[in-house]
């Protein structure tokens, strides 16, 4: 139930048609896991909970650096060291204290993925690397959560929305198993804007409006200022999703 | 050697964002050949820096590339996979970074 409160907080998005106040109580019932805080994961927990989502699981690992601070907009200079699920829950609480936010400082693992995303109406991939993002992948088909894709590379980004059953997941486009850590070039700017495209899919999947880009993959090239979209179907042969999964 | 009709196909690849640089900026290139891997010999026969980014130093693909043949996944094929006239091979890479 949307309080007083609610409707003057968030008069603004109540406004557009397809949305209105059944989205804004949509987004209040929903629980969104935010998988990794680093520049994906910082922006668009912030936009999440601009928009009012009711409650956000923050998870990651790592403590914040000094080389952090040029795209993680939820740490700052006095938060190096510090945990950064921590780090950003505490700006979260200023920015909108109705938000229910949960802090899990922990590595994402084969063996607890799918107990940290059990119960989560979608789960947002702030990830920075191959493997955590299939296991998250894996996991949330196994739990039957829509995950929404975001990958940055310089000023190059991708995103694409996964409905276990109903689209391709990750690995019916990369069926190879990947893996390694890469320290990648980044700009801020490209884990923000992917990041925004994300939880403008998270709005509309959570409130039921609007086309999502569900067996597309949305590039954006920041270099040229172009974007480009690949489809995508699902790989009936697909070792997570479809008849050779293990 | 190609065949006279097997060079009048139209077999177009789709290049990834990170790609495109490489070839003065077309997201679209024609391509000629039977398979996947005959068709991207051919584009790195072109541009032979594309090479550098798609595959390892033993010449397969990295693994962080993939082939679709018509939005289809090629795997484990992604240097065999028959093409024809009118196909549309799209070249991915994945962006790892967050």
């Amino acid at each position: 139930m949307l309080t007083k409160n609610d409707l003057g907080r968030y008069q603004r998005q109540i406004l557009y048609p397809d949305f209105g106040e059944t989205g804004q109580e949509k987004l209040k019932q929903s629980h969104v896991v935010v998988a990794g805080l680093g520049g994906l994961g910082c922006a668009a927990s912030l936009y999440l909970t601009c928009a009012g989502v009711g409650h956000i699981a923050l998870i990651d690992c790592d403590r914040v650096e000094l080389s952090n601070l040029n795209r993680q907009i939820l740490h700052y200079e006095e938060d190096i060291g510090e945990k950064k699920p921590s780090s950003a829950a505490q700006k979260l609480a200023k920015l909108n204290s109705s938000v229910e936010v949960t802090r899990v400082f922990k590595k994402i693992t084969a063996q607890n993925a799918r107990r940290i995303i059990k119960g989560a109406t979608l789960v947002i991939d702030g990830m920075d690397n191959f493997s955590t993002r299939f296991i998250i992948n894996k996991a949330c088909v196994a739990e039957g959560i829509p995950f929404i894709h975001g990958g940055v590379h310089g000023l190059f980004g991708e995103v694409t929305t996964i409905i276990p059953g109903r689209t391709p997941c990750l690995a019916c486009i990369f069926p190879e198993v990947l893996h390694g850590e890469l320290e990648l070039p980044v700009f801020g700017v490209t884990p923000a804007f992917i990041a925004i495209l994300q939880v403008t899919e998270a709005i509309k999947l959570l409130a039921g409006f609007g086309s999502l880009l569900t067996g597309k993959m949305l590039y954006f090239n920041g270099d040229t200022m172009d974007f480009t979209v690949s489809n995508l179907t699902k790989n009936s042969n697909c070792r997570v999703c479809g008849a050779k999964r293990v | 050697m190609w065949s006279q009709e097997s060079l009048k196909m139209s077999i177009t690849a789709k290049l990834h964002p990170i790609l495109q640089k490489l070839v003065g900026g077309q997201e679209v290139v024609e391509v000629t050949g039977h398979t996947t891997g005959e068709c991207l010999a051919d584009l790195e026969s072109r541009f032979p820096v594309i090479k550098q980014i798609i595959r390892d130093n033993r010449g397969q693909l990295r693994h962080y590339c993939e082939i679709l043949v018509n939005s289809k996944s090629t795997y484990p094929e992604e240097l065999t996979a028959p093409v024809k006239d009118g196909d549309q091979i799209d070249v991915m890479c994945f962006f790892a970074g967050g």
